[in-house]
């Protein structure tokens, strides 16, 4: 689980710290969209990212989390 | 082919290697009596599988000469790659100098073809089959004819004291213009052990190399290996790039390698044929390709952000395929004219759809190329479940580069471009799968 939190959240971070959005706070609690701002081909990005690091991504499963939580969520079912 | 290597000085040297000079007189004869066994044989349509370019340059010669149609595959593929191109394009006989084990056709040796004595029969055309490089996909074959090829090379013809580097296979469009020119100004082709860039600048080093034709990505590796300031610099008259499009970078810097040469860049195509030099240092083409004289040898109009070519001296038609009835034909390049000039953004076959925006991977590449630390790049689509595909750009690093330093510096050059069209993975590879000095796009 520690590995998948590090790897989902490192992802997170480089992309704001990219975006110079690196003052953003990625927490669990997180929302993607309204607290780390990110747009649809930031996400196309993540999941690429997600999918390349752990293998798989839950976009490609139909799924569309809402925080960083559900993302990590997704991983540990 | 064969009347121009007999119009020349039989003196002059033709062809230069490290298996010593070939004359004009010498290639002559060798075509002659290849010429003579082949009719003995009514061969009227065969296959080329042959390694030695100057054999190569023979036996086109010959087949010319005579009316056969020849086609010539890469030399290098193997007996089961033979078969499948045989079997699709109708070829039961393989000339080789290599040992094949055919199923679907015939090999006869090269060896075994020469016949001394008797005439030739002065054949009505002098047919050709020319494979595309098919970069994306398996090669289509070009119905051609060797004298109109020979219009533009006889009418571009220079001088003799030319020396031209032979830096593409012959079985390629590109090689056979390349060829025909030095034919035509009864110069001097200078055939390097391979077609490597490191053969090549030594070959172009050892014999004095004037004329340099080459791609883009040829070009990139050729000033990769001067940069490194070890190697002396050819004292290149003409350098020309073509088969791929040029950016103004690349061209900026060729001049600045070879300051005292003549740089231009070339839009020709197995299919189109010698379309257009543009020698005015800008990338694209000018605008005034599009208001041809009636008589020009090649047209150009733009349809729906896509380049057409009507051609007087280019393919008469695709192997197996119908005439084309108004000749002109889409070149599958996508264009868009930006202050006079047409300039090149991509294959159409190769347009990336993200969420709906097509991009264009050149334009991308061309950004991603000038970020130092950058030795090649290739972008492409890959498929994503929320935007439908995305940019991924494969990076050659420099060796001495820091990675995560060049991959920073590759997204913050991007910035200029679209969302849609930066890059949202960068692969660091090794290498690039390249195809005739062409990056390969699969």
């Amino acid at each position: 689980m520690a590995d998948t939190e590090t790897v989902v959240m490192g992802a997170l971070r480089s992309m704001l710290r990219r975006k110079k959005d690196g003052s953003k706070a990625v927490t669990v609690d997180a929302d993607l969209y309204g607290d780390l701002g990110l747009d649809s081909l930031d996400l196309a990005e993540f999941s690429a990212e997600l999918e390349d690091e752990l293998g798989s991504d839950p976009y490609s499963e139909g799924i569309v989390p809402r925080t960083v939580g559900e993302v990590i969520e997704f991983y540990g079912e | 082919m064969i009347e121009l290597i007999r119009g020349a000085n039989p003196d002059a040297p033709a062809v230069l290697s490290d298996s010593g000079v070939v004359s004009y007189g010498e290639l002559t004869e060798r075509a002659e009596a290849l010429a003579r066994g082949i009719h003995s044989r009514s061969l009227s349509r065969v296959a080329c599988v042959i390694t030695d370019p100057v054999t190569l340059i023979a036996v086109l010669a010959a087949t010319s000469a005579v009316g056969c149609e020849a086609c010539s595959y890469p030399p290098q593929l193997h007996d089961a790659g033979i078969d499948e191109l045989a079997a699709a394009f109708g070829h039961t006989v393989v000339l080789t100098d290599r040992i094949l084990d055919l199923a679907n056709a015939k090999a006869i040796a090269i060896d075994d073809l020469p016949e001394e004595g008797g005439n030739l029969p002065r054949p009505e055309g002098a047919p050709l089959l020319v494979l595309t490089t098919g970069t994306t996909a398996r090669p289509k074959a070009a119905r051609h004819d060797w004298a109109r090829l020979a219009v533009p090379a006889r009418r571009r013809a220079k001088s003799s004291d030319e020396r031209w580097l032979l830096a593409f296979n012959l079985n390629q469009f590109a090689g056979l213009q390349v060829l025909l020119h030095v034919l035509a100004s009864q110069a001097t082709l200078v055939v390097p052990a391979s077609i490597q860039p490191r053969d090549a600048l030594n070959a172009m080093l050892e014999y004095r190399v004037t004329h340099l034709s080459a791609t883009p990505t040829f070009w990139r590796f050729l000033i990769a290996l001067l940069d490194d300031g070890v190697s002396p610099v050819p004292e290149l008259q003409q350098a020309t790039l073509g088969g791929e499009a040029a950016s103004a970078r690349l061209l900026n810097e060729v001049r600045r390698l070879f300051p005292q040469a003549n740089v231009s860049h070339v839009y020709a195509s197995t299919e189109v044929g010698s379309g257009v030099s543009v020698g005015d240092g800008q990338q694209g083409l000018p605008l005034s390709v599009l208001e041809r004289p009636a008589d020009a040898e090649v047209h150009f109009r733009i349809t729906d952000g896509q380049l057409e070519a009507r051609s007087s001296v280019g393919m008469l038609g695709y192997y197996g395929d119908v005439e084309n009835e108004d000749g002109w034909r889409a070149t599958g390049d996508l264009v868009e004219v930006r202050d006079d000039r047409i300039v090149f953004v991509g294959r159409a076959s190769e347009t990336i759809n993200v969420g709906g925006v097509k991009v264009h991977p050149l334009a991308i590449e061309d950004v991603v190329g000038t970020v130092y630390g950058v030795q090649l790049v290739r972008a492409y689509a890959r498929a994503n479940p929320i935007s439908g595909q995305i940019v991924v750009v494969d990076v050659v690093a420099s060796a001495d580069s820091d990675k995560e330093a060049v991959e920073d510096a590759i997204r913050s050059a991007c910035e200029i471009l679209a969302p849609a069209a930066q890059p949202r993975r960068v692969r660091f590879v090794s290498e690039l799968d390249l195809r005739e000095h062409k990056i390969a796009r699969t």
